[in-house]
């Protein structure tokens, strides 16, 4: 088993391990979560577009980025060169990093749409209003994409204690399901089976086979939770989630 | 107007091609051809970009027919292939002309087939790939009456007189076989049964302690709930000694978990590109070869070896399909089929 440990000159340790003859591991391993975080991602979005040959791409999440290739048309050794070479460019500044957008969500919590809300509110020893209060009062950074689909992962709301998982995990849980579990919040883009419990929904379009980028976010990206009824629900149904135009954008494009 | 296969029987078919390699980065697996080395041979045989859209068979027969005159190739598990009610071998070009029907049936010894078609076929793409992804709901559906439409044609490559084929690869011993590939490409007959699948350390495998040996000293029997995301195999179980939430990570395709005391997952290609489990293993490129031909009820062995042997294998496969890849060519140019640059073109466009 071959580890090394890297990153004297870009600030953030790394660790690197094998995983199998086609991929490789980067942990960053400071004790500081946010530049953990920023150095994965840096990584990736170097390493995406670097063009090594053979390389197929990194899927970077808070810690850590599987690095995959082909390792019929390149090595371990040769990745691992790239990826040395990524970490002293990050060194020199975030790199490739675009401005966060911000995206707002209405979410239609409880009854049918969020049927684990009550079950939450009562682990958590606080009322259903307290829960939906909580879950809509932040801005939450989209923090990788994850599984499925591009789910987009962010740090939870500030719960007083961590939501355990369902014990019977769903076969199906619809698209637009807007969840917590642990110490994490989540919106579902397509139907999937799930463990996390489900509080709301979102009559948004998260995720479109037929644009490109598949969801509209990327990690970085802030977004927050809006409570609706019934009705606004019904008006937004088959909308897409779109970013919110930046301030001052609007005017510059009229003069 | 373009030729078409039309499906008679689709079995259980799908249309798809090496995988979304661009998909992971988005959160979406990477998909694709589950025996990577059969599904590239089907192509680079009948004188194709490795990329390119092919048809994966699992278990079941397929029946289409050609309205135009064609080449196909068949490879992966041992199946009977007929063109025109003639039995034909596997692993070679075979010609097939417009009207004539194509069977593969009596899939055995393996689980997974692939039938590739000179030229390709038109294949909707998501992120450069054709494979379909059932979470987003993507994929070209094969059924009765569904007609691909074909890229290309091709005049009949067989002799006039004798209606033999007017050469054949050598892949070795029995010429209908694939025996001479000895390492990467099952021989006939060797798929399932006492397969060995050899595995790297995962990155986590000290948290499995002591346990983690079990892997490589008991046999594992494959679950039917198997599948694209992954093979369930029963057998003794290693233990997590360690405690405590893990961050979600990337999961390579191949990693070996333990996330129910009744069964080992070994992630395939359709695998959740994130999860929380420790990954005590990962199946060499050559070795997820192995699995996608292993049936439910088949016995299994893990044997452990290095990053860089599991390297060598498959170096050696990838020079096994350069040879083919160059005696196809000398063979399709000298009798005036297709065009070259289709093909040469691939080191440039396959990893885009």
């Amino acid at each position: 088993m071959s580890v090394t440990e890297s990153g004297s000159r870009s600030g953030v340790p790394v660790r690197v391990s094998e995983c199998g003859d086609g991929a490789l591991r980067v942990v960053a391993v400071s004790a500081d979560r946010e530049a953990n975080w920023a150095t994965v991602h840096g990584l990736s979005r170097w390493l995406d577009g670097c063009g090594a040959v053979g390389l197929h791409g990194a899927v970077p999440t808070y810690d850590a980025a599987l690095v995959e290739f082909d390792p019929a048309r390149t090595s371990a050794a040769q990745i691992r060169a790239f990826i040395s070479l990524g970490l002293e460019f990050l060194a020199l500044g975030p790199f490739g990093a675009e401005a966060p957008r911000t995206f707002e969500v209405p979410v239609l919590y409880g009854g049918g749409y969020g049927p684990d809300l009550e079950d939450v509110a009562a682990h958590q020893g606080l009322s259903v209003e307290d829960v939906i209060r909580l879950h809509s009062a932040k801005s939450y950074i989209v923090r990788c994409l994850g599984a499925p689909a591009g789910s987009p992962m962010m740090d939870g709301p500030d719960f007083p204690v961590p939501v355990p998982r369902l014990k019977d995990p769903r076969l199906s849980v619809p698209a637009g399901a807007v969840s917590v579990a642990g110490r994490q919040a989540v919106i579902a883009p397509a139907v999937a089976p799930g463990g996390w419990c489900v509080i709301g929904q979102t009559p948004l379009t998260v995720l479109d086979a037929g644009r490109e980028p598949l969801v509209p976010y990327r990690p970085g990206d802030r977004l927050r939770f809006r409570a609706i009824g019934q009705d606004e629900f019904d008006a937004l149904s088959g909308s897409f989630l779109e970013p919110l135009p930046v301030p001052g954008a609007a005017a510059e494009a009229r003069s | 107007m373009s030729g078409t296969l039309t499906v008679l029987a689709p079995g259980n078919t799908v249309l798809t091609d090496l995988g979304r390699f661009r998909g992971p980065r988005f959160g979406l697996p990477v998909n694709g051809a589950l025996d990577q080395f059969s599904a590239r041979a089907a192509n680079v045989l009948v004188g194709n970009a490795e990329h390119e859209p092919l048809l994966e068979l699992t278990a079941l027969d397929l029946r289409l027919k050609a309205s135009a005159d064609t080449l196909v190739s068949l490879t992966g598990a041992a199946a009977l292939l007929e063109v025109g009610g003639r039995e034909q071998p596997s692993w070679q070009p075979v010609s097939v002309r417009a009207g004539e029907t194509v069977v593969v049936r009596g899939i055995h010894g393996g689980l997974r087939c692939y039938l590739a078609v000179h030229g390709s076929v038109e294949a909707a793409q998501l992120l450069g790939s054709c494979a379909p992804d059932t979470v987003v709901g993507f994929g070209t559906r094969v059924q009765a009456g569904t007609t691909l439409v074909l890229r290309r044609s091709v005049r009949p490559i067989r002799q006039p007189y004798f209606d033999l084929p007017l050469y054949r690869f050598p892949w070795g011993n029995d010429g209908g076989g694939h025996g001479g590939a000895p390492g990467f490409a099952p021989a006939r007959g060797d798929h399932g049964r006492g397969a060995v699948v050899e595995v790297t350390d995962g990155p986590d495998v000290e948290e499995f302690g002591d346990s983690a040996d079990l892997l490589f000293s008991s046999e594992y029997t494959v679950s039917p709930r198997s599948n694209h995301i992954g093979l369930r195999l029963g057998g003794a179980l290693p233990e997590r000694t360690t405690s405590g939430e893990v961050l979600s990570r990337g999961v390579p395709v191949g990693a070996i978990e333990v996330p129910s005391r009744t069964e080992l997952l070994v992630l395939h290609r359709g695998r959740g590109v994130t999860a929380g489990y420790p990954v005590l293993a990962v199946a060499t490129s050559a070795g997820l070869d192995r699995l996608a031909q292993a049936r439910p009820g088949d016995r299994i062995r893990f044997r452990p070896t290095t990053v860089a042997e599991a390297t060598a294998v498959s170096e050696q496969s990838r020079l096994h399909l350069d040879v083919l890849r160059r005696s196809v060519t000398a063979v399709f140019e000298s009798l005036g089929v297709g065009g070259p640059a289709a093909w040469r073109q691939e080191q440039v466009e396959q990893y885009v």
